[in-house]
């Protein structure tokens, strides 16, 4: 399926998510993927059927429910891990049937 | 914008404070005394952080501090608390910072250019142990104003 859109989430919406959410945006466009919608949330809004992939800080990840095609980070500012990560995520989601 | 975001009034350098909640209350000082949150912001990043864990100490030595914007803000602003002697957020030093990091938001996105500052300091090591040790708060809001001229590029 093609990805539509991702959501970064952190407890608040305010803090965490924004930044992994730019991080996130950098990552798509240095692997020269457009047309993919990036937002950020509280883990509440975390919900299946949101978004098509979730990226979530690994202190947060009990505080998300059962999520498909959840991401979660061991360190939310690298950028290395959030490429890998996401790139992986990207390729198996892509080749999922709708 | 740093100029707009950060006021030299509001960073701070201090020895040690007595625990996580002292901390985050002494971080949140600044901008209660500037008018820019109500007092009771502090007891809001407190709640959060314990129902929700020390999350917001993003990488090693960085914390950033902050509630929603229904917690106590009154308008948008940053304040940064240097202490020397590491602050424990975890209870088992796993989660520890000297850096801190206070950000009042208004709303989930108008704040969007200072977090790319951010995201630029708290992503270089060598810029962290910088701040933290600085001797002034002139030094710090320097390599501030620097961060967000790297984060333009």
């Amino acid at each position: 399926m093609t990805v539509k859109k991702i959501m970064c989430c952190c407890g608040t919406g305010i803090g965490s998510s924004l930044m992994v959410r730019l991080n996130v945006e950098k990552v798509l466009k240095q692997i020269g993927k457009t047309g993919i919608n990036v937002v950020h949330a509280r883990t509440s809004e975390a919900v299946p059927g949101a978004a098509d992939i979730f990226v979530v800080g690994g202190d947060l990840a009990a505080h998300v429910g059962e999520l498909p095609n959840k991401i979660v980070l061991r360190n939310i500012m690298s950028m290395n891990e959030l490429q890998d990560k996401l790139t992986e995520m990207l390729e198996k989601v892509e080749k999922e049937e709708n | 914008m740093i100029a707009q975001m950060l006021r030299k009034e509001n960073i701070q350098i201090l020895d040690q404070v007595a625990d996580w909640q002292e901390a985050v209350r002494v971080s949140v000082k600044p901008l209660v005394q500037t008018g820019f949150v109500e007092p009771r912001y502090a007891d809001g990043i407190i709640e959060n952080a314990l129902e929700l864990g020390p999350y917001f100490v993003l990488t090693d030595d960085v914390a950033l501090l902050h509630g929603r914007p229904e917690q106590g803000v009154i308008e948008k602003q940053l304040a940064v608390t240097v202490v020397h002697k590491s602050v424990d957020f975890s209870g088992d030093k796993s989660r520890q910072a000297r850096l801190l990091v206070t950000l009042a938001a208004t709303n989930g996105e108008d704040h969007i250019d200072v977090m790319a500052t951010l995201a630029e300091l708290f992503m270089n090591e060598e810029k962290i142990r910088q701040v933290i040790n600085s001797k002034s708060a002139e030094e710090v809001y320097q390599i501030f104003l620097a961060a967000e001229e790297a984060a333009l590029e």
